[in-house]
């Protein structure tokens, strides 16, 4: 039983010391694993099976797919990064702290190998698509991933019988509207990811610092002069409306499914649940602007892509990036519109007559340009949701300004905490 | 609490026989008991127990092997939990990257921890050897009989049974129980955290450093001290509250269906039990989904007016019921949502021990003109007691550990609204164990996870030992009749 035991374990830390120490040969036998969503198994296949095709003469590829949802990536990632997958699909937002563990390949260091083998340099890739799913997959100046879609960010889906383009221009003609016809707005507010919005919409960032501690400058001025004073009292004004309904984190598509609304602000994957409730009225378009300081703010927003990185212990990361690029490439971004309706960061396949007659995909495209890449750490979540909720439960008054401030500033202490 | 120390003291002194029998068998023995001293087969060889001798050696050299082929390679490192930070190099002919000879801190705390183990093992196994050659030689002192190798085999499936039956359950306890919770342990010692993740960065020893962010004492956030006071009193009241609730419920559901003017009985039964075949946690998020902010039963409450005659009173100032989103209202729903899915388990077992009741002491009270309550009071409660008083304790730890019921009912539904705790991860529902998962599970935060789980352990720890010891007491039973 002991003896059984060591042998076992030592077995056991062998393979992962091998692990990375690959030995070279001749004629490579190249094995790699991929990790990818549930619904998009099939259309992966495909592309792995063409990438098989196009590299087939330089090496013998086994590559395994395997299903990792892009939005619990990191989770699974940095549980174990010796045993996760060469190849993996993720959220934008995941990237600073996969980076942050050494999970992801820097792609400058391959940049040779991908113009070796794919005929485009680094340089063509990041000019091939929108810039700021280039900028989301960069971190300190080093590209670690490369961008697969441009569609994890939100906008305004609405009924265009109840409502007019006019009514969702801003936020005060979009409430008096739903009000008039008997209907509710519902947006998610405890959530750092949704309330945000209105932060970015006046000119207010957040950042990541180098010791994994984030920077945020909402209890202060905003580079466009206003206070967040200010943008909590506009926030307020929105909330304390009638006809606004805050929505759970997550709860939205069950929101839009009940019929109680005329408009809610989500992304693409409520696009089916949208066009069900609201039928031949389903409409999309940017945020509205929102009322700050008596004057007409756009709102803002978190713009999030998908990306494909290559795992830093892949014991093939050349060939796993070059896989990598293959299944982000024009091509296939294309494919991934027309199979599955994901909106391509690919600036070529973005400008195709198709993409630009979905509703949904052309409304994001339409906020992306007020769209920010959210860049923080781990201590931002907690803090920013509590903040939010607060706000749509009415704790605060927007008469008392100094309690605001306390309350901003509580925020910011715990935004801005040490990770240690 | 006297017997405690009478078995602590009677472990120390038989360690103590245990030294003392070496010493004498290293002083008295021959030169092949201190030859054993260096090679652990020799005493066997020079009573001819080859076979034994043989094992023995290789049990030497298999340790010998273990410690420099392996463990030198992880022990020397335990200091300082390594030193050498992983690079790496991209090689463009090989497609492949080529790593340094770098250091894991986590595998260097887990095979050290490891190594100590095997080592303590061959420490023991070494001393009892010397011991037992020894044996063996004051038996060929005595001219007696030494066992060959078949009758020692036997022995181990006659009067040294327990042993054979022991062992693999000793050594499954002690690499699958001990060895994990020491590493855990160790880990609440270290700085192990989402900026010192291996295999890409290192961490290292800090001390008390986490227990002292723990209890406030500057570190981190001002506010981790108030969070944990905060959620280690939640999670006493909730263990409290569920334990109590769902036992007396359940103690009085199985009275009412054991009644006999109930009619029908077996189905009444039967439908508290299927609450217990639906999984847990589908139950649970079904239960979620009705009371949340815009579920089912706010809707209903909305439509008699109820919310409305809420926010006249000034109970609530929201738009909705905030039966699972606000704190209060949440905490009360937690316990009551718990009685629900809880009290099935304590109806079957509350059915059990009411038919075990003596009836001669029911019929006696009842001819004595005693009323159901006052039977109840004086002889069915303390009956049940009784028998299921070691099982109220382990609910109540259990509840303590209670993950399923929190973090399903609340997980993403509730959002704390005290900034104290947000900035310290926590919520005013949590209870110790989903604080700390969510501490591991979203922020990496291993080192803190480990230092609160060690706490919970010594929560859970004292109270077991003192209910038990109280509760279970030999003469408990006479004193019961």
């Amino acid at each position: 039983m002991k003896k059984k035991l060591i042998a076992a374990l030592t077995a056991g830390a062998m393979a992962a010391m091998s692990l990375g120490m690959g030995a070279s040969a001749e004629v490579q036998d190249v094995s790699l694993t991929v990790w990818g969503a549930e619904e998009d198994q099939a259309m992966l296949q495909e592309m792995i099976n063409s990438f098989e095709e196009q590299y087939g003469e330089y090496a013998n590829f086994t590559i395994q797919l395997g299903v990792e949802s892009e939005s619990t990536a990191k989770d699974t990632i940095l549980t174990d990064i010796q045993a996760a997958a060469d190849v993996f699909a993720f959220a934008s937002d995941q990237l600073p702290d996969l980076v942050k563990a050494g999970a992801l390949q820097s792609l400058d260091e391959l940049d040779p190998a991908i113009q070796n083998y794919a005929g485009k340099s680094l340089d063509d890739i990041k000019n091939a698509n929108v810039s700021g799913s280039v900028e989301a997959a960069t971190y300190d100046g080093t590209m670690y991933a490369f961008p697969m879609s441009a569609d994890n960010g939100f906008f305004l889906f609405y009924d265009s019988s109840v409502l007019s383009e006019e009514d969702v221009a801003s936020w005060d003609s979009l409430l008096a509207a739903a009000e008039a016809a008997g209907k509710k707005v519902g947006m998610t507010l405890s959530s750092g990811w949704y309330n945000a919005s209105f932060f970015y919409g006046a000119g207010f960032t957040t950042g990541l610092n180098d010791d994994g501690t984030t920077s945020i400058d909402w209890n202060g001025t905003s580079a466009d002069g206003y206070t967040g004073v200010q943008v909590v009292q506009s926030m307020l004004g929105i909330t304390g409306h009638g006809s606004f309904l805050s929505v759970a984190d997550g709860d939205i598509s069950n929101q839009i499914a009940s019929g109680d609304l005329c408009a809610a602000v989500s992304g693409t994957w409520d696009a089916t649940a949208a066009q069900k409730a609201f039928g031949d009225g389903y409409a999309a378009t940017k945020l509205p602007t929102f009322t700050l300081n008596g004057e007409q703010v756009q709102q803002g927003s978190v713009a999030g892509f998908k990306l494909i990185g290559v795992n830093a212990y892949s014991q093939n990361a050349g060939w796993a990036a070059l896989l990598a690029e293959w299944l982000t490439n024009e091509e296939n971004q294309a494919i991934r519109f027309e199979q599955r309706e994901i909106g391509p960061s690919n600036i070529a396949v973005s400008e195709s007559s198709e993409v630009s007659e979905n509703l949904a995909i052309a409304a994001l495209a339409e906020q992306s340009a007020y769209g920010v890449v959210q860049s923080v750490g781990t201590n931002y979540w907690d803090p920013t949701a509590t903040f939010g909720e607060m706000i749509a439960q009415g704790q605060l008054s927007a008469d008392d300004e100094a309690g605001i401030q306390e309350a901003l500033d509580t925020m910011v202490a715990g935004v801005t905490a040490p990770v240690e | 609490m006297s017997k405690v120390m009478t078995g602590i003291g009677g472990f120390f002194r038989s360690i103590g026989c245990f030294f003392r029998d070496f010493g004498e068998a290293v002083a008295k023995g021959d030169v092949f008991v201190k030859l054993s001293l260096v090679w652990m087969g020799a005493g066997y060889f020079k009573r001819k127990q080859y076979i034994k001798a043989l094992l023995m050696t290789l049990f030497e050299v298999l340790i010998l092997y273990y410690t420099f082929a392996f463990a030198m390679d992880y022990v020397p490192k335990f200091g300082t939990l390594g030193t050498v930070q992983q690079e790496s190099v991209f090689n463009m002919e090989t497609m492949q990257n080529e790593f340094n000879d770098y250091d894991h801190s986590f595998l260097i705390l887990l095979f050290s921890l490891f190594s100590f183990v095997v080592w303590a093992i061959g420490i023991v196994v070494w001393l009892r050897n010397i011991i037992h050659v020894y044996e063996l030689q004051k038996r060929a002192e005595k001219n007696l009989h030494i066992n060959t190798f078949r009758e020692d085999i036997a022995e181990y499936k006659n009067h040294k049974f327990h042993i054979t039956l022991l062992t693999l359950p000793v050594l499954g306890i002690l690499f699958f129980t001990v060895i994990p919770l020491l590493v855990l342990i160790l880990v609440a010692f270290t700085n192990y955290d989402q900026q010192h993740m291996p295999p890409s960065a290192l961490f290292t020893w800090t001390g008390l450093t986490n227990f002292k962010n723990l209890f406030g004492m500057g570190g981190m956030t001002i506010t981790f001290g108030y969070a944990f006071g905060r959620i280690l009193i939640w999670t006493l009241v909730w263990a409290f509250f569920a334990t109590l609730t769902t036992y007396i419920g359940g103690i009085l559901l199985s009275l009412l269906i054991n009644s006999k003017k109930t009619k029908l009985p077996k189905m009444w039964r039967t439908l508290f039990v299927v609450t217990i075949a639906v999984p847990q946690f589908v139950s649970l998020l079904l239960v979620r989904n009705f009371f949340a902010d815009n579920g089912i039963v706010n809707t209903i409450c909305a439509n008699i007016g109820l919310t409305g005659w809420l926010r006249d009173v000034g109970l609530i100032r929201t738009s909705y019921i905030p039966f699972l989103s606000a704190p209060g209202w949440a905490h009360v729903m937690i316990i009551l949502i718990n009685i629900w899915v809880g009290v099935p388990y304590q109806m079957l077992i509350a059915t059990g021990v009411l038919m075990n009741i003596p009836s001669e002491q029911l019929e006696s009270a009842r001819i004595d003109g005693a009323t159901p309550a006052q039977v109840f009071r004086h002889i069915t409660m303390p009956y049940m007691l009784f028998v299921t008083g070691p099982a109220l304790v382990t609910d109540f730890v259990k509840n303590i550990n209670n993950f399923n019921v929190i973090y399903l009912l609340t997980e993403s539904v509730f959002t704390t609204t005290n900034q104290a705790l947000a900035n310290s991860q926590a919520k005013e529902v949590d209870l110790l164990v989903t604080w700390l998962f969510r501490l591991t599970q979203d922020n990496y935060n291993y080192k803190m996870a480990s230092a609160i789980g060690i706490m919970v352990f010594i929560i859970c720890a004292i109270f077991t030992l003192f209910t038990f010891n109280k509760m279970i007491k030999g003469d408990r039973e006479e004193a019961f009749r």
